[in-house]
């Protein structure tokens, strides 16, 4: 098959309707047929991901089938919960409100979490200053593999940034992925208590670059939108009806206490962009097909899909269930 | 200080260090990774005294052997 000149309206869904039917056939096929499951529950956070899964759920299985839970802590904007809760009634899906700050603190998920920031910002005072981990832009054309840092918002306004070494690095990020884990611990228990599925929420760039917490927002039994482009997600939520205001908010992480974009955390580049260059990687266009029509240069266009291309190596393991072929019985039997 | 620094990435990832030539790009070639780097930043500061600065991150600095041991050197002499 010859494929279709790169184009900047390459990812646009032509075809809407069959594209969410596809999704809506398979999801019913996976869930009653496959699993047995007599619907579906949904962690619904406010943001555009989890409420085109909803939408689409509510097509597919019909809004008496599902569940919707809000699932906010200490760090979680309130504005997540009011989105959230105008997306349920809008599909006609019971919602409810499941606070897991009590199970974060059990877990002692902001004391370590604020032990490894104040290692390197000793003046950090968790109870008045908000933190955030970033990446700083320039790392997008470095051809290097992205450098942590914590960024430091105090009371008065003032901000301080610090290079993260290995070991607080990994401190924060194992301490604050308690977040999605204890989410993810309560999806499971109401879906075993309806005998319903998981419907993750992951969008495609979120399943292939890795930017998902294994056994936290990557537990699902399915995940109806993991395989569409960011800008296609927004195509549909406009097309199904997801509010304005969800349509219109910029994608947060809402995980630390500053606020913070996923571009600043982990894209460092918008979606629209993101969006094609990704397609164009891994399609196999060349950087000069590309460069043009992004009005970029080919090596940077190439330096963009050598980070691509590590990202997606670098998060294999994530992808990867428990691996259990280990045959150690082979050869071993009469 | 080269077969230091090479064995130093072949041991943290798993690696002979006969696959790691001196102009090898061990980030281009999938060798190391964010964690590599980190731990490579703290390697040339408890070895060899050197501490990266937030500038000193670029590829020719640390995109293979020869450049990390070129930049050791850079900095030791300032």
């Amino acid at each position: 098959m010859t494929k279709k000149p790169f184009s900047k309206d390459i990812l646009h869904l032509e075809n809407i309707d069959e594209v969410i039917d596809g999704i809506c056939e398979k999801l019913r096929e996976d869930v009653y047929k496959r699993f047995r499951r007599y619907g579906g529950v949904i962690g619904i956070s406010g943001g555009i991901d989890s409420s085109v899964t909803l939408a689409i759920a509510t097509k597919a299985f019909g809004s008496d089938k599902l569940l919707g839970i809000m699932l906010p802590e200490t760090d979680s904007s309130p504005e997540s919960e009011e989105l959230a809760r105008e997306l349920a009634n809008k599909f006609g899906v019971k919602s409810i409100v499941e606070n897991i700050s009590g199970a974060l603190e059990g877990f002692g998920c902001y004391r370590r979490r604020d032990e490894a920031v104040a290692s390197v910002i000793p003046e950090y005072n968790p109870v008045t200053d908000k933190m955030k981990v970033v990446i700083p832009e320039e790392f997008v054309n470095k051809n290097l593999p992205p450098v942590h840092y914590v960024s430091v918002t105090f009371k008065d306004g003032t901000e301080k940034k610090v290079r993260l070494p290995m070991k607080e690095y990994l401190q924060i990020v194992a301490a604050s992925n308690f977040k999605q884990r204890c989410r993810a611990n309560m999806l499971y228990y109401h879906a075993e208590a309806l005998n319903y599925a998981v419907l993750g929420t992951p969008n495609k760039h979120e399943v292939q670059q890795g930017f998902f917490v294994k056994y936290g927002d990557g537990a699902a039994d399915v995940m109806p939108i993991g395989n569409l482009f960011k800008t296609q997600v927004y195509q549909i939520a406009r097309h199904l009806g997801v509010p304005e205001a969800i349509i219109n908010r910029t994608p947060t992480t809402d995980t630390y206490s500053a606020e913070q974009t996923q571009e600043e955390f982990f894209y460092q580049m918008p979606f629209d962009k993101m969006d094609l260059l990704w397609y164009g990687w891994e399609n196999d266009y060349s950087p000069e097909e590309v460069a043009p029509v992004m009005e970029m240069t080919p090596d940077e266009v190439s330096k963009i899909f050598k980070n691509f291309a590590r990202k997606q190596k670098t998060t294999d393991y994530l992808r990867t269930p428990p691996l259990h072929d280990y045959n150690i019985m082979e050869g071993s039997l009469v | 200080m080269k077969d230091q620094i090479r064995n130093f990435i072949a041991e943290t990832t798993f690696n002979d260090p006969s696959i790691i030539k001196d102009d090898t790009l061990i980030f281009d070639e999938g060798i190391f990774d964010s964690m590599g780097l980190l731990g490579l930043i703290n390697f040339l500061e408890s070895e060899f005294n050197v501490v990266a600065e937030d500038s000193d991150l670029q590829e020719e600095n640390f995109g293979s052997v020869e450049r990390i041991v070129a930049f050791v050197l850079r900095k030791q002499a300032a």
